[in-house]
């Protein structure tokens, strides 16, 4: 049985980074450790290199248990972005109050390779497969502040909640494979379009929603997020609030959209509903909170609910609207929480009203910050605006009161991030040095910046190459 | 033949500079004033020379620039100016240039408020020259965190505090243009089929929009008119507009009331009206009797007020009422009289909030039972009080008056006797805007201002660039109904025939 | 008739009946006399002497978790040692692979000290 390996060239390389930064951390002296993070950060720009090289080299992999297309290719190249901005926003961080960076690093390349293979998966087995090395590496990194009481609160909460989660939706894999006889999404489809519905598939639906609502962050299912959130170091932070949710909704999106697609009458008005909750949740709770952590968290449910709008329709449209706004998600998030992770370097505080006089001590990192959040508001001229507008493009139509409520609701989250602005932009700073910032952060700040403000005012290029990738999802 | 792209230049060119001016140290603050004033000039010098050569006999969109932009959506970037636009153009860069003189003698933070100035500006600008629907949407948020964090940072807490109201004036704007957004939406995913393929330009939206249903037309319009009508500070939206001024420093008040409100009125009449003309129709009552009872009410309220922000902003309010109104009459001469009075009162608000703006910062005070007799003490100042209050007024030989009586005439025609209640909100303002000028300027002079200065140098710039226009377009009306006309004819006819067809079905 | 899931049916009811059965037998047959001794929890075994929530060293953990990683290792080992012949270089190399990982793990562990005790 011979396969054509060249088409996971990227995964087999993730592998061989990861068991390589690992071993280095055993073979290298102590004080060569910090080195290890430009290591990881190069190799992981010449992985995403690999899989832009290899965007049309295409096709399966293990008799279709593994699908190579151009929709994964695409979420791929978010995840390893992310991955890389992470990384490269996180050296500081990890130096100063971590330690362990052969670990750090090793298993942050591991939990990337785990979203990888649940872009691709294109059956249940293999999905659960990388979803659990995603969130198993997740449950690690969450708690790497090892001393740090909240840390582990914030891990064991993870590690609890992503188990029962797990379940939940592995058994409601298993309720869709008792009904369609096979765990190839593909096939599931094609059975489930013939078929009449069942109770037992409503019951199946119902399950996988509740266990990837949960690793969304969907409301009612997103409990967790706050307090893993703060708790988690902050730079493995904006990763699960990046990577861990689009990575579900990559599953999510092939489950439903492709494997229950013939059925979606019965599930998009139920994603419409949670979407809108979602919505309406996340941001009113986000308004009271002082923490600017716990504040993010809570706006990254909201961003949950935006996205999940894309679901609802189940069209190539929402898949491609879900693609753009995960694409511009990640530099908002990553954006934001690199200056949040840089400044409590600092300060050792994540308080919003530490954060007064930021605009006079770092202007960069609060323009940053203001960009980053608009975006996530959907304020012109960034792209976040865009990605809103493809995404409740494709539910005016039918679903007129869900894009009033987002829309709405988008706007009133631009009072919270407000409240984050007049403090940094109002306030005079306690301590009026200015903040140098450090060379990956700067990096890393002005990348995210600029990408919010090209592509918000210049998305033509980006939207087109995400039409053909979602068109290739439904060429199957 | 390929000529300059002047709207590409005139945009970009205060935005510019606010990129330079980020990369000047902040202590440099003459170097900073003076970009800020190039930027704006710029951008003034060359849209008065548009003025100049748009050929009003042609009418039509003019020095048109399209560039492809978002192919799945239809999007184009798409500038052009027309009969309606060029006016707003001008008058937008008229303010932004005051606007930096009238922040001259700014105390602190000078290079932060000069770039977000700047951005504001061309914000701003953007909006009336995009054709564009998507690229108006860009620039029409754009506007507002700029406005916000200038609230915030240099704006004053009197009645409310800054903070409040620069919060209301963003959480309101933003919550109308939701309502927008939605509508804009839908209206451009229900004009795919109709057209064929994605346009987002104002012109096959409006072609798509006319072909929709009644009932379509009669909810698409709704929603655009709460979003622009918060805009407008259309009553009973409007309550941001006085609270916002009141808190907001000078050159964001003078740039708020003088253009940014009009983009409200600016798209109601380019984008709602024309595009969806049967709903303008069954919806044009309504914006009539919210118009009469925004000029009524605003200006009853106008009366009672003892903060000159205050007045100014209740007068502002009243004065779009007249807008809505003649939006409302939905005929040639009523649009005609909409898009010159905004025009009018954008000049007459500038110029009236520059004159606060300086009495403020010379008196520390905008509380008319403090002030008085500063007539003597600053006589040129008193010339653009009272420029502003005349013209609010509607004097005749002043800019705001033949737009006004415009207005009147269109009103009688379609609503016959109940547009007397907006003519009886003239005599309020008479009343407002003189007794403000009086208690302000006149009487016996205070003791205490005895030693100020009257305004020089930069800070005449305001007076001499508004009054300039206030004056001569009183005298010269037809230098602006001309041009106004030019736009909003063409349109008129291609609306009618819609209505008639419409009305057939 | 019995169909084939009928032999499944038998089977089931013969579980239960053994199960249930056995504990009936013992509920009805078997003499109650209680004492102290009864009421603890383990009946059987000596008394425990102090508190009973000690903590245990997190060597024992690193042990029981390098050693499941090695039983388990073995359920994948068996197959290919079985097929070895027909599987060809492919799987040798892939088995090398998949050691080799595993060996790093080990390396790792024991560079981190987890085989000592002291």
């Amino acid at each position: 049985m011979q396969m054509d390996f060249s088409v996971i060239i990227p995964e087999i390389a993730m592998v061989s980074l990861g068991v390589l930064v690992l071993i280095l951390g055993l073979i290298l002296p102590k004080k060569s450790l910090p080195r290890l993070g430009w290591f990881t950060s190069f190799s992981l720009i010449g992985i995403l290199a690999l899989v832009v090289l290899n965007w049309n080299n295409v096709g399966t992999v293990s008799g279709g248990l593994y699908l190579i297309d151009q929709f994964s290719q695409f979420f791929k190249v978010i995840f390893l972005t992310a991955a890389i901005l992470v990384v490269f926003g996180s050296m500081a961080y990890v130096d100063k109050h971590l330690g362990g960076q052969a670990e750090y690093y090793s298993i942050l390349v591991f939990s990337t390779l785990g979203m990888m293979v649940m872009a691709s998966a294109n059956d249940f087995i293999t999905m659960y497969l990388g979803l659990e090395l995603m969130t198993i590496s997740f449950i690690v990194l969450v708690c790497f502040r090892r001393n740090d009481s909240e840390s582990l609160e914030a891990g064991m909460k993870y590690v609890l909640l992503a188990g029962i989660s797990s379940a939940v939706l592995l058994y409601g894999l298993s309720l869709i494979y008792g009904i369609a006889g096979t765990v190839l999404v593909v096939e599931v489809g094609m059975i489930l379009a013939v078929q009449q519905s069942l109770p037992l598939l409503l019951v199946g639906v119902v399950m996988l929603v509740a266990g990837l609502g949960f690793k969304i962050a969907a409301v009612p299912f997103h409990m967790w997020a706050p307090d893993v959130y703060q708790g988690a170091p902050t730079p493995i932070t904006s990763f699960l609030a990046v990577g861990s949710k689009m990575a579900s909704f990559a599953i999510l999106i092939r489950i439903f959209v492709l494997g229950m697609f013939g059925v979606s009458l019965s599930w998009g008005i139920l994603m419409a509903i949670l979407a809108g909750v979602t919505i309406i949740i996340g941001n009113l709770v986000a308004i009271p909170q002082t923490n600017i952590k716990r504040l993010m968290a809570y706006s990254g449910i909201a961003q949950a609910g935006y996205i999940l709008v894309g679901m609802v329709t189940a069209s190539q449209a929402g898949v491609k609207a879900i693609m753009f706004y995960g694409f511009i998600y990640i530099f908002a998030v990553v954006g934001v929480f690199t200056a949040i992770s840089y400044y409590y370097n600092l300060t050792g505080s994540d308080e919003i009203k530490d954060y007064a006089g930021l605009s006079q001590r770092s202007p960069l990192m609060a323009a940053t910050m203001v960009v980053s959040m608009l975006t996530m508001a959907g304020i012109p001229p960034f792209a976040g605006f865009v990605g809103k507008f493809y995404l409740f493009m494709t539910v005016v139509e039918n679903y007129l009161w869900l894009a009033i409520i987002g829309l709405i609701m988008s706007m009133v989250s631009v009072y919270y991030y407000l409240m984050v602005v007049l403090v940094m932009y109002r306030d005079r700073p306690q301590d009026s040095s200015p903040i140098v910032v450090s060379l990956p952060v700067r990096m890393t700040l002005i990348f995210t910046m600029l990408v919010s403000v090209v592509l918000g005012v210049y998305p033509g290029p980006l939207s087109e190459i995400i039409n053909k990738a979602a068109l290739s999802f439904f060429m199957h | 033949m390929k000529s300059l792209p002047f709207l590409t230049i005139i945009l970009l060119a205060p935005a510019i500079c606010a990129i330079i001016m980020a990369f000047i140290p902040k202590e440099q603050v003459n170097p900073i004033k003076w970009l800020a004033a190039t930027g704006t000039f710029i951008s003034l010098a060359m849209s008065a020379y548009l003025y100049g050569v748009y050929d009003t006999a042609a009418g039509g969109l003019q020095f048109v620039e399209r560039v492809p932009w978002i192919k799945d959506l239809g999007v184009s970037y798409f500038l052009a100016v027309d009969g309606i636009s060029l006016p707003m153009l001008l008058l937008t860069n008229m303010i932004g240039f005051s606007a930096v003189f009238a922040s001259w003698n700014l105390e602190s933070r000078h290079r932060e408020f000069f770039i977000l100035l700047c951005l504001l500006i061309s914000g701003v600008m953007g909006t009336f020259i995009a054709h564009d629907i998507f690229i108006f949407l860009l620039f029409y948020e754009v506007v507002v965190i700029p406005i916000y964090i200038m609230v915030i940072i240099w704006g004053s807490s009197k009645r409310v505090t800054k903070e409040y109201a620069g919060m209301k004036l963003t959480i309101y704007l933003l919550v109308g243009s939701a309502f927008l957004l939605v509508g804009i939406i839908a209206l451009f995913v229900k004009s795919i089929p109709i057209l064929g393929e994605p346009n987002m330009s104002f012109a096959a939206l409006a072609q798509a929009g006319n072909q929709m249903s009644a009932f379509d037309q009669k909810w698409l319009f709704a929603l655009m008119l709460i979003g622009f009508g918060s805009l407008i500070s259309m009553w009973p939206f409007h309550s941001w507009s006085p609270d916002g001024y009141a808190g907001a420093p000078t050159a964001v008040s003078m740039i708020h009331a003088g253009v940014l409100k009009k983009i409200g009125g600016y798209g109601l009449i380019k984008i709602a009206l024309f595009s969806l003309p049967l709903g303008a129709k069954f919806w044009a009552p309504y914006m009539a009797a919210l118009g009469i009872a925004g000029v009524a009410y605003a200006a009853f309220a106008a009366l009672a007020q003892k903060d000159l922000k205050y007045i100014v902003g209740y007068s502002s309010v009243s004065h779009m009422g007249y807008v809505m109104l003649a939006i409302g009459t939905v005929n040639v001469i009523g649009i005609n009289g909409a898009v010159a009075n905004m025009f009018a009162h954008g000049v007459m608000a500038a110029l009236f909030f520059s004159a606060i703006g300086v009495i403020y910062e010379k008196t520390k005070t905008r509380w008319i039972p403090d002030l008085g007799g500063l007539a003597r003490q600053m006589p040129l100042l008193a010339v653009s009080f009272m420029l502003a209050a005349f013209a609010s007024l509607g004097l005749p030989g002043l800019i705001g008056f033949i737009p006004e009586f415009t207005i009147f005439i269109a009103g009688f025609k379609a609503f016959g006797g109940f547009a007397v209640i907006a003519i009886g909100g003239i005599v309020i303002t008479a009343l407002y805007a003189l007794r403000a000028g009086a208690n302000t300027l006149f009487g016996p002079p205070r003791e205490e201002y005895n030693n100020l200065r009257d305004i020089r140098g930069a800070e005449l710039v305001p007076l001499a660039v508004l009054g300039l226009v206030l004056i001569a377009g009183g005298l010269l009306p037809s230098l602006l109904f001309d041009m106004v006309n030019s736009g909003v004819e063409p349109l008129m006819n291609q609306l009618d025939n819609a209505l008639k067809i419409g009305g057939l079905i | 008739m019995l169909s084939v899931w009928g032999a499944v049916l038998i089977f089931l009811i013969v579980g239960v009946i053994f199960g249930v059965g056995g504990m009936l037998a013992g509920y009805i047959l078997a003499p109650r006399r209680k004492s102290a001794q009864k009421s603890i929890a383990y009946e059987c075994g000596v008394d425990t002497i102090g508190p009973t929530w000690v903590q245990f060293r997190t060597s024992y953990f690193l042990y029981a978790l390098l050693f499941v990683i090695f039983d388990v290792e073995i359920i994948y080992l068996y197959p290919w040692a079985i097929k070895f012949q027909s599987l060809g270089l492919f799987a040798f190399v892939e088995m090398i692979i998949f050691l080799a990982i595993l060996v790093v793990g080990l390396w790792y562990a024991w560079k981190e000290g987890a085989f000592e005790w002291t």
